[in-house]
């Protein structure tokens, strides 16, 4: 029963799904296949780059050379397109079984058969997991195969992990929203407060790369954990962080599961 | 007799707006059991309560002794659920969407097939093209596709022809026949009348009565209209019941409520020529009660005193 309802919401996704990951190969594909241009100038444009203060840069993930693929995939995916897409999908994955498809009577139809409230909205968070999933692994696969094309044999396997680290963070995200939606029970609430909160992350991991004296702001930051830099080109990571983006995640669909149960289904 | 459905002071608020109050009622298995009341009196609220979709501020439900709230998965597994307006998938055909449904009740594939070729429902085409009276269809056909042995809809053949409606009187009767138990609410009066066995009459989220449908007529009054061959002699129709709305000599109009018998033997020993008499239908009856003019059977004020149960028809 589970498994029926979750290929029916792939199949309801795949649109959005679709459509997400033309977004992604084509802005990797594109950014990828500059970098080949970007080793050959790196003199010329790391000069330009003084010309911003280092504080700055580091604030946008540019702590490095952009000839590093680290930096270079960080700074123009890892924290900038990243989180936009997986922002988006986890925001409309998450809020459609409790909010939207509750709104529309779609849920009335499915839980007045045997499918428990818990296998509904389980169904639900197999899809995004399976979604996210292949969202980061096309966002990876996308920027490995252009790279190959063009002679920037990127690191396969450190890509990969990244990829991996990029689902993660999506996850967190629907585990938030999932949540919200379900205290909520409306979408427009859940996707504000999950942007919300994205949004104040990003602002703070900012604020704490600008400010030295308000650097601990960082920690609270999702995105000190998201940067994926450091893992590309050097293969460390917080991996701490990086398993707190797991815990989020289980502790948000958990509570949604256990939340959902006990709401009343208003119309 | 076993209850399908059991009521016991069943209220629901909505913060301080009220959903329902104190409802009493029992559906015996076996029975179509019609719903009615206008919108806002609370049938929605009361099915969705039925379903376990939301809980009782107080009171309980049971369906075949289940409690749909803590035991919402057996007792899902009892019935079938029609709403009024479902929130089907536009983009899945009817076919696929009756496929997924039927599949999450247990049932093989195409199990809907005869009810939608009786139907003449078309199953190839998207949700989202169909007019409302076909979107009927596929519910009507989800509805009655299992063997479940309750079946609760909220206005199931709202935008269906009246051939459709025909057909799906037919089906309720079969399923009837089947010894299944409908609970059917309504706003097509000569729809609950025709299929019902008993009827429950909400408003503003109380009961009001509860009475079979031929009680219910039964127990009313009738417009008698009648045309002597000569003129009555005075106190002819001083009866039990029995009031002369007019008199002119050889044409009388007397309205008659309850027992219609004292009345026709005296109209034996009369010469008389013609008569009409007119029964109320359920739909004046209904209005009746929602407007409050009518009192209950033992002249209580219809609303909002407790469920008027007819004489001799036990509420549970």
């Amino acid at each position: 029963m589970t498994g029926l309802t979750l290929r029916l919401e792939l199949r309801r996704s795949r649109t959005l799904s679709v459509g997400l990951a033309v977004v992604v190969l084509a802005y990797g594909g594109l950014i990828a296949a500059v970098y080949p241009i970007l080793l050959t100038n790196t003199a010329a444009i790391e000069d330009y780059m003084k010309l911003f203060p280092k504080d700055f840069m580091a604030a946008f993930g540019m702590t490095g050379s952009l000839a590093d693929p680290g930096i270079f995939f960080t700074t123009y995916i890892g924290s900038m397109l990243w989180p936009i897409v997986a922002a988006i999908a986890a925001i409309v994955l998450a809020t459609r079984p409790t909010c939207a498809d509750a709104e529309r009577g779609w849920a009335d139809v499915c839980l007045a058969t045997p499918l428990s409230r818990r296998r509904y909205l389980g169904a639900a968070i197999a899809s995004q997991v399976v979604i996210l999933g292949a969202l980061a692994l096309v966002t990876v696969l996308g920027v490995l195969a252009v790279g190959g094309l063009v002679g920037a044999w990127f690191d396969g396997a450190r890509f990969l992990a990244a990829g991996g680290v990029m689902w993660l963070f999506g996850c967190a995200m629907a585990g938030v929203a999932s949540l919200v939606a379900v205290i909520t029970l409306s979408r427009g609430a859940a996707a504000a407060v999950t942007a919300g909160i994205l949004i104040a992350m990003y602002l703070l991991n900012i604020i704490a790369q600008i400010q030295p004296g308000l650097a601990w702001l960082s920690g609270l930051s999702a995105f000190r954990y998201a940067g994926v830099g450091a893992l590309i080109d050097t293969g460390t990571a917080d991996w701490a962080g990086i398993g707190a983006f797991a815990v989020v995640a289980a502790i948000g669909w958990t509570l949604s599961l256990v939340l959902f149960r006990r709401r009343d289904l208003l119309p | 007799m076993p209850e399908a459905i059991e009521l016991r002071g069943l209220t629901r608020w909505y913060g301080k707006r009220r959903g329902v109050i104190d409802l009493d009622a029992g559906v015996h298995e076996g029975e179509v059991f019609g719903f009615l009341g206008p919108n806002g009196a609370g049938k929605t609220t009361t099915i969705r309560m039925l379903l376990g979709l939301i809980r009782p501020s107080s009171g309980t439900a049971r369906i075949l002794g289940l409690d749909p709230w803590r035991q919402a998965d057996a007792a899902h597994r009892q019935l079938a659920h029609l709403g009024s307006d479902p929130g089907y998938l536009g983009e899945m055909d009817a076919a696929s969407l009756l496929d997924y449904l039927g599949a999450l009740r247990g049932l093989p594939r195409g199990s809907w097939r005869p009810i939608a070729e009786r139907l003449e429902l078309d199953p190839s085409v998207p949700v989202r093209k169909l007019s409302r009276g076909n979107r009927q269809k596929v519910g009507v056909a989800q509805v009655f596709m299992g063997r479940e042995p309750l079946l609760v809809m909220d206005e199931p053949s709202t935008g269906l022809d009246p051939l459709m409606q025909r057909e799906f009187l037919a089906l309720v009767a079969e399923a009837r026949g089947d010894g299944r138990t409908v609970f059917l609410s309504s706003h097509n009066l000569p729809e609950i009348e025709r299929a019902c066995d008993r009827v429950a009459i909400i408003r503003e989220g109380r009961l009001v009565k509860i009475a079979t449908v031929a009680a219910l007529v039964g127990d009313h009054t009738r417009s008698v209209n009648l045309v002597l061959g000569r003129p009555a002699i005075d106190g002819a129709f001083a009866l039990p019941g029995v009031t002369i709305l007019s008199s002119t000599g050889q044409d009388i109009h007397l309205m008659v409520r309850g027992d219609v018998n004292p009345l026709l033997r005296r109209l034996g020993e009369l010469d008389v020529r013609d008569i009409a008499i007119s029964t109320p239908d359920v739909e004046d009856l209904f209005f009746r009660y929602y407007e409050g003019t009518v009192a209950g059977s033992e002249g209580r004020p219809a609303a909002p005193g407790p469920v008027d149960a007819v004489a001799g028809e036990a509420v549970r």
